[in-house]
């Protein structure tokens, strides 16, 4: 065998080998497109929401016998995510804290509302949301 | 008090009491037990594209069945034969 073909043949049967190899992984594993993973887009306040869940007016500023709404946008799909709402009053003080389970494939809207039977102390809060225990958004408001 | 006795004051001013707090919350996404599905044991060649292909008729529905099985898959290109997956409803 001459020596070109001494060398050659062997190169060429281990380019071979290994590009089969990657076809074949490629072939059982196909890439796919991003995973579309669940986030929190927004956070809106408000006094009432409506049957699509998001509130009907924004606002910042409520009265001690107002129900107070808090409206989670979320993108993206997932078989079972936590959504916590906490709730927290002018230095931290913990107001209320709620979860919702859930399971979208697609964009979502979860809404969490809180009340006072005798009237929201006036001053300060803030409303954090959180997704699968990591926080996502945050808004303050004031009760006056 | 004295000198600082606004500020002790401050620091003294009772906490509001939240313990009465009502609340409640809902969504338009359904709830995890609304979702369950079946199972699929992974073949040989088989891709999540090519199960949401088979299970839903549309290969762009891969990530339902990724996000159902986060806790076993952690590269939606990397499946295993004999994995067994749980399939969401579509």
């Amino acid at each position: 065998m001459p020596f070109a073909n001494r060398v050659l043949v062997p190169l060429l049967c281990i380019g071979l080998a290994v590009s089969a190899a990657a076809c074949a992984k490629k072939a059982a594993e196909t890439p796919s497109t991003p995973a579309a993973q669940l986030s929190v887009t927004g956070l809106d306040l408000g006094r009432s929401v409506g049957g699509d869940k998001r509130v009907s007016e924004k606002v910042s500023d409520f009265h001690p016998n107002d129900v107070i709404y808090a409206s989670v946008l979320t993108s993206g799909a997932s078989q079972n995510a936590i959504l916590r709402a906490r709730w927290t009053f002018e230095d931290g003080q913990l107001v209320n804290e709620s979860e919702q389970t859930i399971a979208p494939s697609g964009d979502a809207a979860t809404e969490f509302h809180v009340s006072k039977p005798d009237g929201w102390p006036v001053g300060k809060y803030k409303v954090e949301v959180f997704l699968n225990g990591n926080p996502a958004q945050a808004k303050d408001f004031q009760v006056k | 008090m004295g000198l600082f006795g606004g500020k002790d004051d401050k620091k003294n001013k009772p906490k509001p009491d939240f313990s009465n707090v009502q609340s409640g919350s809902s969504s338009t996404a359904p709830g995890p037990a609304a979702s369950a599905g079946r199972t699929y044991v992974v073949q040989k060649g088989d891709s999540l594209s090519k199960i949401a292909k088979r299970e839903y008729g549309n290969a762009n529905d891969w990530p339902k069945i990724f996000e159902a099985n986060r806790d076993i898959i952690k590269d939606p290109d990397l499946i295993h034969p004999g994995q067994t997956l749980k399939i969401p409803s579509a």
